[in-house]
């Protein structure tokens, strides 16, 4: 792991997704992956793997549902899309980072 | 909502688990295949690009699992799986399950069965609602240090009209009272409330209504209402609706029935169940000619309030305190005894009284809680037993434990199957033993309350008794389970394994755990027999001290003429006749009355003096008919016995037992003396002193012979005494309890010579000394069946683990036998191992004992804690049934085969 990459806040994977989601519209998993890698500019460093796990929870909660199709490559994939509760939810999670991130700045930030 | 939704989903994902697998190994493999692909496109080979898709995944068996661990409930899925796993263990080794199973059965078993009887008797509110708002009334004073829950009418009244803390307080006395049917008088049980008793209960009448404080005012003496019980209702009015305004005659008095009440409803007391309510204001009427509710000076009358919704019982004992001097003030109309109650600081309190009152608990109390403690002493020992039994089946199974250590299982998830296992035992046990609590727990209150019918203990089943039987199962279970898990997946197996073969492994380090448990079952057990073995002594004893007076082979019945129109001498002659009358039927060798008879508890003590006695003496007086010592076998020291001619003109006389003779006429002979009896003399004549007799137990044997001086009752001045009868039946005919043809015999004697007086009830002396000792009979009982079980577990224990560790050692004793031991050598070493773990046990065991038996100090009648006697038998017991387990072992030891057990390597 280099020393540039930073590993991936818990809480942060699930609204990446969301928003990829929202930007994407349907995609599968691997498409979600390569798409958060891109948007990132490799300075994360994530297991391809875990966002399944993250897919499962925000599946559970109802805020993203799936569907199998086919892929660019025909090949039968499953594809995640955003339900009505995860649209709302996207809203209410990004105000709440946003506000975590503004305290963390505030702590950052050099005192004067 | 997301967790909930969350949740679904989850449980959903319990089905078709299969079906998820498959769905999630094709989306893994999808995103391989579309990340190689890509890869491909920049330019690698296939294989590069599929071991770059495969790094860049991270771990697919991790993603797996923990995609799978977030999907359905993972521990529930590893709980079912353990589940049947531990079934399938237990199902190969039937004859170890139901060991197990049974030995927890009878340990669970019997703590829950004595358990619901303390749950019944201490424990269980009232069914009424609210419960936890009821408060017992009490007293305290400085002069004696313990409260008394007794009050007088006038106190009562008093506090019925202050009570700012209580919704409502209520006073009750229970009795027994005279019904009179169409077939003769019974008695049954009663109960005199105060006008709140219902409210307080808050519990609505069945049919009709209940008592109300207007059914409850002094003078209303005509057409007093009474309410009747459920059972009562059942019995004698055969559940007729129209029962509502029916008369019902007791004590001689008409009364209306107003109201039945339900079916639950048991009134204010835990172990009573009266089948009439009477109103308190009726008092007067229904006991008299005792007039008990307007004397200031005698406390008979129970408080029961209830706190209003939002007082604490703190608020209430303040409010309480504060009106402890008015209270006093309105009912103590004497000045001087005004000042008493201040003086001993007389001052009201209340407690918790949910439970509602009982005179049982003081008795019972600390009985059950040894029994409780003996108990679970042996639930302790059967668990420590099996966990040495799992102890050696684990070792069984080493390997197949330390291959799975090996290849990865974590020690967490090994320890967790095992637990499981002996939580299936537990389970299987405690089900087995509540199957039998509710048999084993009545018959336990049947022992305990025999003979005293009116007496209730409920020990049914409730959420108490089962959350307690669930705690104790999985106490069981860990206590069983923990330690051979742990030691069963300890490092040091691993090592095991590699060495391959049993003989070369250390024996000494493997076998200190085993023994240690097995030395703790031994001191548990040895602590077991010696209590049961004290119990048991001092019963003998008790027994053995015996009474004075032989019980055996006489009938007691009470013979109640209070309702008998007539009185002094007539009613004198009354008795005479019907003792008469007794004494002609076969099998009868001599009747007489007394008006305290033996073992009743019913006794007038008054204090005599005489000028050589040291100051007044208090001595118990007893009325009697002539014949009464022949029919106790009482010993007629000296002197002579009354006879009917002694009238009260023919002069006063008095027997003295020898007690009262020492007490009261030191260093002299007391024949002839005579005796100043103020309350007694008719004509302010002294007594004289005609006999001396043998002293006799009163209470129980527990209590010390009292000193008693005997009247007659031919010269009694009491113009409406009671006396209960005596009968000596003949020895072949009182063998067997009470002859039936007797008891109709007196009952239809009575009927015709005293048709007021209730139907009597028979009971015979040597049941009522039986039952004096009921509490000393049952602990010891129950001790000794604990100590005997406790000894047969640990026989077994002990032969189980010492065959199981022989077996093991076969090849280290063959090559032991190869390199010339001798067999005698073989059978002494086999020994050995128990006789170490014996002793080691004893030893602990004995310093435990002398601890643990001060508790029994109190229930112990003439017999030491430190018995020399008992703890030698114990010991030499338990050294006894240690050899006997060893000697099947060893003998097996001996027989082994050099060749053979090489061999077998």
């Amino acid at each position: 792991m280099g020393d540039s990459k930073s590993d991936v806040l818990q809480g942060t994977l699930d609204l990446m997704v969301l928003k990829t989601l929202e930007a994407m519209g349907p995609l599968h998993g691997y498409g979600i992956a390569r798409r958060i890698e891109q948007v990132s500019g490799d300075t994360l460093s994530l297991n391809q793997g875990t966002i399944y796990p993250a897919l499962l929870r925000l599946e559970q909660r109802g805020w993203i549902k799936s569907e199998w199709g086919t892929s660019e490559t025909n090949r039968r994939a499953k594809f995640y899309s955003l339900s009505r509760i995860g649209k709302k939810q996207i809203e209410m999670e990004t105000e709440n980072w946003e506000r975590v991130a503004a305290t963390m700045a505030r702590f950052l930030a050099p005192s004067n | 909502m997301d967790q909930l939704r969350t949740l679904l989903s989850r449980i959903a994902a319990l089905f078709g688990r299969q079906r998820l697998d498959a769905d999630l190994e094709e989306e893994l493999r999808t995103h391989i295949d579309l990340a190689t692909a890509e890869n491909m496109t920049l330019g690698m080979s296939r294989r590069q690009a599929r071991t770059k898709a495969l790094r860049e995944f991270g771990g697919i068996t991790q993603t797996r699992e923990t995609y799978r661990a977030h999907r359905g409930f993972p521990f529930l899925e590893q709980i079912g799986r353990d589940l049947r796993f531990g079934l399938r263990q237990l199902s190969r080794a039937p004859g170890f399950t139901l060991t197990a199973v049974l030995t927890l059965a009878l340990g669970l078993g019997a703590n829950t069965a004595i358990f619901s009887l303390i749950n019944g008797l201490l424990l269980r509110p009232l069914p009424v609602p609210h419960a936890e708002q009821l408060a017992i009334l009490m007293n305290s004073n400085s002069a004696s240090q313990t409260s008394n829950e007794m009050f007088s009418g006038p106190m009562f009244r008093a506090l019925e009209k202050r009570h700012e803390a209580f919704q409502d307080v209520a006073a009750y006395w229970s009795n027994r009272y005279q019904v009179r049917g169409s077939l003769g008088s019974i008695e049954v049980e009663g109960a005199l409330v105060s006008g709140q008793y219902f409210r307080a209960l808050q519990t609505p009448a069945l049919i009709g209504r209940y008592l109300t404080s207007q059914d409850d005012q002094p003078g209303n003496s005509n057409g007093s209402s009474v309410v009747i019980s459920y059972a009562f209702w059942t019995q004698w009015f055969n559940r007729s609706p129209n029962v509502i305004g029916s008369k019902l005659i007791l004590s001689s008095t008409a009364f209306t029935v107003i109201g039945v009440m339900p079916q639950s409803f048991i009134g204010a007391e835990a172990n009573f169940r009266p089948s009439v309510y009477i109103p308190l204001s009726s008092e007067p009427i229904v006991n008299a000619p005792v007039k008990m509710l307007t004397s200031e000076g005698i406390m008979w009358l129970r408080i029961l309030g209830r706190r209003n919704p939002g007082v604490s019982l703190e608020q209430a004992n303040a409010a309480l305190r504060a009106a402890t001097d008015p209270i006093l003030n309105e009912s103590l109309t004497d000045a001087s005894e005004l000042k008493n109650f201040r003086k001993i600081h007389f001052q009201l309190a209340a407690e918790p009284g949910s439970t509602g009152l009982s005179y049982l608990r003081s008795t019972f109390q600390k009985p059950l809680l040894v029994v409780f403690s003996l108990c679970a002493a042996m639930l302790l020992l059967a668990c420590l037993n099996l966990a040495s039994l799992l102890m050696a089946r684990a070792a069984a199974r080493e390997r197949e434990l330390a291959t799975r250590l090996a290849i990865g299982a974590s020690r967490r998830r090994l320890v967790q199957q095992l637990l499981m296992e002996s939580l299936l035992i537990a389970v299987l046990g405690t089900t087995a033993g509540l199957a039998v609590t509710p048999i084993a727990s009545r018959a336990l209150v049947a022992f305990l309350i025999h003979g005293s019918h009116n007496v209730f203990i409920d020990t049914s089943l409730d959420f108490r008794v089962f959350l307690f039987a669930a705690l104790a199962t999985v106490f069981a279970a860990i206590l069983i389970g923990l330690i051979p898990a742990l030691r069963a997946t300890s490092g040091d197996l691993t090592q095991q394994i590699s060495n391959g073969s049993y003989a070369r492994t250390t024996h000494r380090r493997r076998g200190l755990l085993p023994r240690l448990l097995m030395s703790s079952e031994v001191a548990l057990a040895l602590i077991l027999v010696v209590g049961a073995g004290l119990l048991a002594t001092s019963l003998t004893r008790l027994y053995r001290t015996g009474l004075g007076f032989d019980p055996k082979g006489v009938v007691q019945f009470e013979l109640n003429m209070r309702k008998q129109p007539v009185q002094g001498e007539a009613l004198q002659r009354l008795y005479q006749e019907f003792g008469d009358a007794l004494s002609r039927r076969p099998g009868v060798s001599s009747v007489s009355f007394a008006s305290a008879p033996p073992l009743s508890g019913d006794i007038e003590i008054d204090t005599l003096a005489t000028p050589f006695s040291n100051g007044g003496q208090a001595i118990h007086i007893n009325v009697i008919a002539p014949r009464y010592f022949a029919t106790m076998r009482i010993p007629l020291l000296n002197g002579r016995d009354f006879n009917w001619q002694d009238t009260q003109s023919s002069g006063v006389k008095v027997i003295l037992n020898q007690s009262a003779a020492k007490a009261l006429f030191p260093g002299r002979n007391a024949i002839g003396q005579l005796l100043p009896m103020e309350t007694y003399e008719a004509k302010s004549k002294p007594f004289e002193v005609i006999a001396v007799v043998g002293d006799t137990r009163f209470r129980s044997v527990r209590q010390p012979a009292p000193p008693v001086a005997y009247l007659a009752m031919t010269q009694s001045k009491s113009e409406h005494p009671y006396y209960a009868a005596l009968i000596r039946l003949n020895g072949q005919d009182a063998k067997n309890g009470i002859p039936p043809s007797f008891a109709v015999a007196a009952r239809n004697l009575v009927t015709r010579m005293a048709p007021e007086a209730p139907a009597p009830t028979l009971a015979s002396l040597s049941t009522q000394f039986d039952n004096s000792l009921t509490t000393e009979r049952m602990m010891a009982m129950l001790a000794v069946f604990f100590a005997i079980s406790a000894l047969l577990v640990t026989g077994i224990g002990l032969y189980g683990t010492l065959a199981y560790a022989t077996a093991r050692r076969t090849s280290e004793i063959g090559i032991r036998m190869a390199l010339g031991a001798q067999r005698i050598q073989v059978v002494v070493l086999i020994f050995r191992e128990n006789a170490w773990t014996a002793v080691c046990g004893c030893v602990a065991g004995l310093v435990a004992a002398l601890f643990a038996s001060r508790l029994l100090a109190s229930f112990l009648y003439g017999t030491s804690v430190r018995d020399p006697w008992v703890l030698a038998a114990s010991v030499t017991g338990l050294l006894a049934i240690a050899s006997a387990a060893s000697l099947l072992p060893a003998v097996r030891a001996a027989r082994i085969e050099p060749m053979q057990a090489l061999k077998s390597e």
